[in-house]
């Protein structure tokens, strides 16, 4: 007879492997984009397919890097991921901020108009601010690439969140040893937000990083794609070297894959601290 | 002592609250314009312009009435994008839902290494979707296609109407798992350990403890994920941009493909407008009816 304590291991670790095969499973699509981005053309048409090559090459990432802007696309991606983001958490602090500590006139009716704001999807919206934005000659421009993502309703769900749980006394405490109200903003509320503000620019990257509709509405011109929108464009055009494609996919999820696994805590606690009704 | 404290303050307290500052407006004025200029704006000319005729550009350029809306709703191909809409989004929505809970449920107990399997059902949603269709296309295509060569099949999966609709939302569940996973997960984990705990030794099974607590406590979670994924479940768009371009013979065409097809292919922009109203206007009785089922099913403590 086996000890019960031991029956459990057993169960558990057999558990925990069903589990962790699961998983993998689950993540079969970027394996595959991953091997076969390893290997040849030759061995990329043969029949049938082998998931493991004998000669590995580097050949397609080589071309990739070589004959598409990659660089170039990571470059405008990483510019407008930067000011949108720095924008967003910027003016999702104020506007929350305000709407936590401020009593004014007209708080109602703006924040319903938040309200409102986050019941209208982008889809929705998005051709006429194509058009506004083409009127305005922002097409092919970087701000034309960034302006609709400077703001967000979750960021200012989740900076509002962050500040409703500050006890109220510290605004008092700070209020009476003479801090203003920029005082208080500046040097107590922030310096103590920067755990939610990392896990808001965190979950942000991933978004802005790979938006696909915007970006392709407003960069028409190669020279200003986001990396999505690069990519995009070879994988709809002649497919004559597959290889080629999957590596230059491999290097797009790259950035975001790593964020993602580094920074997932953050990312947990973003999605779910803004989104919960409070 | 601090009872003292507290009656010396309030009236300054008081004070300071009834004079009229420009801060709140100023620190609301950013958010405030970028939203009324990028989300409001475009809703309201959306609206307008569904009633007018536009140009090349999409501007106004003359009154119609009522007739871009009575075209649109007359034409049989327009009710067949919205039913191939629901179709879509009907099968997002329930395997996207089923598998994240079914993860969520296996990942709920935190054990040692636990995260790594947390990680890898999660990790798709990092993934945007022109690498996911990068790889996704070398293995559904026809020639060398990797699933063809598994299955020993000659299928042309995305152009068979009776299959690329399923190639393509199997891309989009793949890549929509994970948030769903992510909040459900958030969800099971708040449930009180010394409840399921009690149940255990009462003797509830996994079964039982899922269904009569689990289930429960984190109604509000799972109210939330659905109403995520109802709206996220229509919004279907790079994928069917990359990998079918809406065909074969409209079969994968949704709603939002097909606004995009009418105001920058078709360049008719009015349209693209009045399907653009008619997708939010369902969007939103959808959230009307899930709200007012919200307050039948979900427990909140």
């Amino acid at each position: 007879m086996m000890k019960p304590k031991t029956k459990k291991k057993i169960k558990d670790r057999s558990a925990f492997i069903v589990k962790l095969l699961i998983g993998i499973l689950f993540m079969l699509p970027i394996i595959i984009g991953l091997l076969f981005s390893f290997q040849t053309e030759t061995d990329l048409v043969s029949y049938p397919l082998k998931f493991f090559t004998a000669n590995p090459t580097l050949e397609h990432y080589i071309s990739a890097f070589t004959t598409i802007p990659i660089l170039h696309y990571l470059k405008n991606t990483l510019i407008v991921c930067v000011i949108a983001i720095t924008a967003q958490i910027v003016f999702s602090s104020l506007c929350a901020y305000a709407f936590v500590f401020f009593d004014f006139k007209g708080k109602e009716f703006f924040w319903n108009v938040v309200l409102a704001c986050m019941m209208i999807p982008g889809e929705v919206t998005i051709i006429t601010n194509y058009v506004t934005i083409q009127n305005i000659g922002l097409v092919n421009t970087y701000p034309g690439l960034f302006i609709t993502s400077m703001i967000g309703g979750t960021s200012i769900f989740m900076m509002r969140q962050y500040y409703k749980s500050l006890p109220k006394d510290f605004k008092d405490a700070a209020t009476i040893d003479g801090c203003g109200e920029l005082g208080f903003l500046f040097r107590v509320a922030t310096p103590l937000s920067i755990p939610t503000i990392s896990s808001l620019a965190i979950y942000l990257f991933v978004h802005i990083y790979n938006q696909f509709f915007w970006p392709l509405l407003v960069a028409n011109d190669d020279k200003m794609r986001t990396i999505q929108v690069g990519i995009s464009f070879l994988v709809t055009s002649d497919v004559t070297d597959y290889g080629r494609i999957l590596a230059g996919a491999m290097v797009t999820i790259l950035p975001s894959v790593l964020i993602y696994i580094f920074g997932q805590d953050y990312i947990i606690k973003g999605m779910t601290s803004g989104g919960v009704k409070g | 002592m601090s009872r003292q404290g507290k009656m010396t303050e309030s009236p300054r307290m008081l004070h300071k609250k009834k004079k009229f500052s420009m801060y709140p407006y100023i620190f609301i004025l950013p958010a405030i314009a970028l939203m009324g200029l990028f989300t409001i704006y475009p809703f309201i000319r959306t609206i307008v312009l569904s009633f007018a005729l536009t140009n090349k550009m999409g501007n106004f350029s003359s009154w119609v009435g009522l007739r871009n809306w009575t075209r649109v709703l007359k034409k049989e191909s327009f009710w067949s994008i919205v039913v191939t809409s629901l179709k879509m989004a009907g099968v997002n929505l329930v395997l996207t839902f089923s598998i994240a809970m079914i993860f969520a449920l296996m990942a709920n107990k935190k054990v040692r290494f636990s995260k790594l399997y947390q990680t890898m059902y999660a990790l798709p949603m990092a993934i945007a979707s022109s690498p996911a269709a990068a790889i996704f296309i070398f293995i559904y295509r026809q020639k060398n296609g990797l699933l063809n060569n598994l299955l020993g099949t000659d299928i042309s999966w995305l152009n068979e109407p009776s299959t690329a609709i399923w190639a393509v939302c199997a891309v989009t569940i793949w890549m929509h798992i994970g948030s769903s996973f992510i909040f459900l997960l958030v969800g099971f984990r708040n449930v009180p350990e010394d409840l399921l705990e009690s149940a255990y030794l009462d003797g509830a099974n996994s079964f039982q403890r899922i269904r009569k607590i689990i289930l429960p406590i984190a109604s509000p979670q799972i109210f939330f994920v659905l109403f995520l994924s109802v709206n996220s479940s229509f919004k279907t768009f790079a994928q069917i941009k990359l990998l079918t371009g809406g065909g074969p013979a409209d079969s994968t065409m949704n709603l939002v493909y097909d606004i995009y097809k009418k105001a920058l292919i078709d360049q008719r922009f009015e349209t693209a407008c009045v399907e653009a109203i008619f997708l939010f206007l369902m969007l939103f009785l959808l959230s009307r009816i899930q709200f007012a089922l919200e307050d039948k099913v979900v427990h909140y403590q």
